[in-house]
């Protein structure tokens, strides 16, 4: 540990306080909560958990154990455990996230706060905040990923391999795309990294074969079918019907589409669910800020990225990876295959763990920029140094947007439950039991009453701010 | 590996712009924890604001907590216009034009006689909020001279308030 380290770790304190401060203020929603909250409750934990094993679509046990866990320790207090926890999975993934750049030199140090920014303000990652189950399962992946890839980068240990495999059951039976945490094993040993030995990603292969086996053999649990939810397509949202007359005869072109929308929102923040919006709105001539800052802000990242590649050509050429390197193959291969499993359905939440390791690769890319300043000519280092001021404050921006985003959200979660009668009555979702009525009750009190909410930010520029 | 000593210009570009981007949102969350709300025009400070700005969380919260939703009180010139600062809540309401919070009222039990259902559709027909006409009215052609509820407020804000709330 190097004063850099703890410089950086000082800092990264500050960035769980802040996005922490705001999530803290986010109730538990009515949508995808309530229900599920019920749901979790209904029976013993075994029973609960057994219950998913038999689920269609959707093969997700652990998610519904860590509700029901969080649950039964919350002794009542919902809010303050469920956001409680949220901030708790923030503080770990910020953590992780610092334990993979390492950072113990200046130049480090000085990357880690436009990598956090990329964290946090990538708009994958808002629906790893915004929205919760009332557990965010995809913030448990993004844990998930990036202890897989903190186990395969460190030394080699023997039990490394069986935290992997343990790691791996975990994430895939907790949500679908827990299949990452593989893909961030295999490619870390790719790129040479032998945390986990050459038999415990053997291992982890074969629990990849044996989750398809149990899914699609054993337990006939199946996928999601294409006329079950809408889905962007161009300049717009497409229902189920429209885009069964579109692609009925063959979803093979719909799936390539989707593929590469997941691939290309990652790098450029553009298309958004599928859909073109800042394309769209600059073909009408009406172009808001946060789209072309969120444009600007990935362009200029793929600009540091690609002079970092071009630098480190003759490394990559002869294999010679340093874990600068490996983070950033662990990125591409996380990247790729996050777009491919979400061939059906794209959603920017779902891409969430290609845009986490995005933020480690970008601060990578950021001290190999560094590192070249020290022998720079004077027009390159101001041409370096132009960049990176754009970088830092455009990432900067974003991450603040992010924080506004929550606060938002806060506000309208809070005004779901001012009319969450009407809303059970709508979804045909009224309480049919006395504990779904007392945990309406409590939920309702906890989110109106004993945490009410804070005034509404009314400067402008907050407005503009808004990614929603 | 070297340890190279980059351009500190360079090390400040990188780190500086994104990092007093987090220190203003460390410094804007120490601001609120100790009360006090940058960038807002802090608390509603009655029903009425609340209403005005669409706050349905505060609606339920200040309903519950007994505020009178009938009663004439004082909101700031920022809530609806300077021009219109002493409003009921119910009043307010129809300035934010959601017929989501005029019913939310209206099952809270707050619009308690034929003539404020009368008032409130003749203010929301003054201010053009069709769908709020079209809630009250029921119907019926809305009954109503044209721009006297809101002439009627707008004299009622410019009168001395005489201590009220």
């Amino acid at each position: 540990m190097t004063r850099w380290t703890w410089l950086s770790y000082a800092y990264a304190a500050a960035v769980v306080f802040a996005i922490g401060y705001c999530l803290i203020d986010v109730p538990v929603q009515v949508s995808d909560s309530y229900g599920n909250l019920v749901q979790a409750t209904g029976g013993t934990f075994g029973s609960v958990v057994a219950s998913q094993f038999h689920a269609r679509a959707f093969l997700r046990p652990f998610l519904w154990a860590h509700i029901r866990v969080v649950y039964d320790l919350s002794g009542g207090h919902y809010f303050e455990w469920f956001r409680g926890w949220h901030v708790g999975q923030v503080a770990v993934l910020v953590l992780l996230f610092l334990r993979l750049l390492r950072p113990r030199r200046l130049v480090d140090a000085a990357a880690v706060p436009i990598g956090l920014a990329a964290l946090i303000g990538m708009h994958t990652f808002a629906g790893t905040v915004r929205e919760a189950f009332p557990i965010n399962a995809y913030m448990t992946i993004l844990i998930c990923c990036f202890l897989a890839a903190d186990l395969a980068l460190g030394a080699p240990r023997w039990w490394r391999d069986v935290a992997a495999a343990a790691l791996f059951v975990f994430a895939v039976l907790s949500v679908e795309s827990g299949l990452l945490v593989a893909v961030v094993l295999v490619a870390a040993f790719a790129a040479g990294a032998r945390g986990v030995s050459s038999r415990g990603v053997a291992a982890i292969v074969a629990l990849v074969a044996g989750y398809f086996l149990l899914r699609f053999v054993i337990l006939d649990v199946g996928t999601p079918a294409l006329s079950e939810r809408s889905s962007g397509f161009g300049f717009s949202t497409r229902e189920p019907d429209a885009l069964i007359a579109m692609f009925g005869g063959s979803a093979i072109p719909f799936y390539a589409y989707n593929v590469l929308s997941s691939l290309l929102t990652v790098l450029l923040s553009e298309p958004r669910g599928g859909v073109w919006v800042a394309t769209r709105d600059l073909v009408h001539g009406e172009l808001s800020f946060m789209p072309l800052l969120n444009l600007t802000a990935s362009a200029l990242a793929m600009v540091t990225l690609a002079i970092h590649l071009w630098r480190r050509r003759g490394e990559w050429w002869g294999r010679r990876f340093d874990r600068g390197d490996q983070l950033l193959i662990v990125f591409a291969a996380v990247l790729v295959a996050n777009s491919v499993i979400s061939y059906a359905y794209t959603k920017d939440v779902i891409l969430s763990p290609a845009g986490a390791f995005f933020g480690c690769a970008l601060a990578v890319a950021v001290a190999g920029l560094l590192e070249t300043t020290q022998t720079a000519t004077a027009r390159r280092l101001v041409a370096a140094g132009l960049l990176l001021v754009a970088l830092s404050t455009t990432w900067g921006m974003r991450a603040v947007s992010a924080h506004v985003g929550l606060r938002r959200s806060a506000a309208a979660t809070r005004n779901e439950w001012a009319i969450v009668d009407e809303w059970l009555e709508r979804e045909h979702l009224v309480p049919s039991t006395a504990l779904a009525a007392h945990l309406k009750r409590e939920l309702h009190d906890q989110a109106i009453t004993k945490h009410p909410a804070r005034p509404a930010l009314t400067a402008s520029w907050v407005e503009r701010l808004s990614d929603d | 590996m070297t340890n190279p000593r980059p351009s500190m210009v360079a090390v400040m570009a990188a780190a500086l712009p994104a990092a007093i981007a987090t220190l203003a949102v460390v410094v804007f969350a120490v601001f609120e924890l100790f009360g006090h709300t940058l960038f807002s025009q802090g608390p509603d400070r009655n029903l009425a604001e609340a209403a005005a700005m669409g706050r349905l969380s505060e609606v339920v919260r200040l309903l519950a907590a007994g505020e009178d939703p009938n009663q004439i009180v004082t909101v700031r010139p920022h809530v609806i216009s300077s021009s219109v600062t002493r409003v009921t809540a119910l009043e307010a309401s129809v300035w934010h034009r959601s017929v989501a919070q005029m019913a939310l009222f209206d099952r809270a039990g707050s619009v308690t006689s034929p003539a404020t259902r009368q008032h409130l559709m003749c203010l929301a027909a003054d201010l053009r909020v069709d769908e709020i006409v079209h809630y009250y009215a029921a119907g019926q052609p809305p009954d109503c001279v044209p721009e006297q509820a809101l002439t009627m407020i707008v004299a009622r804000s410019q009168q001395p308030t005489g201590g009220a709330r």
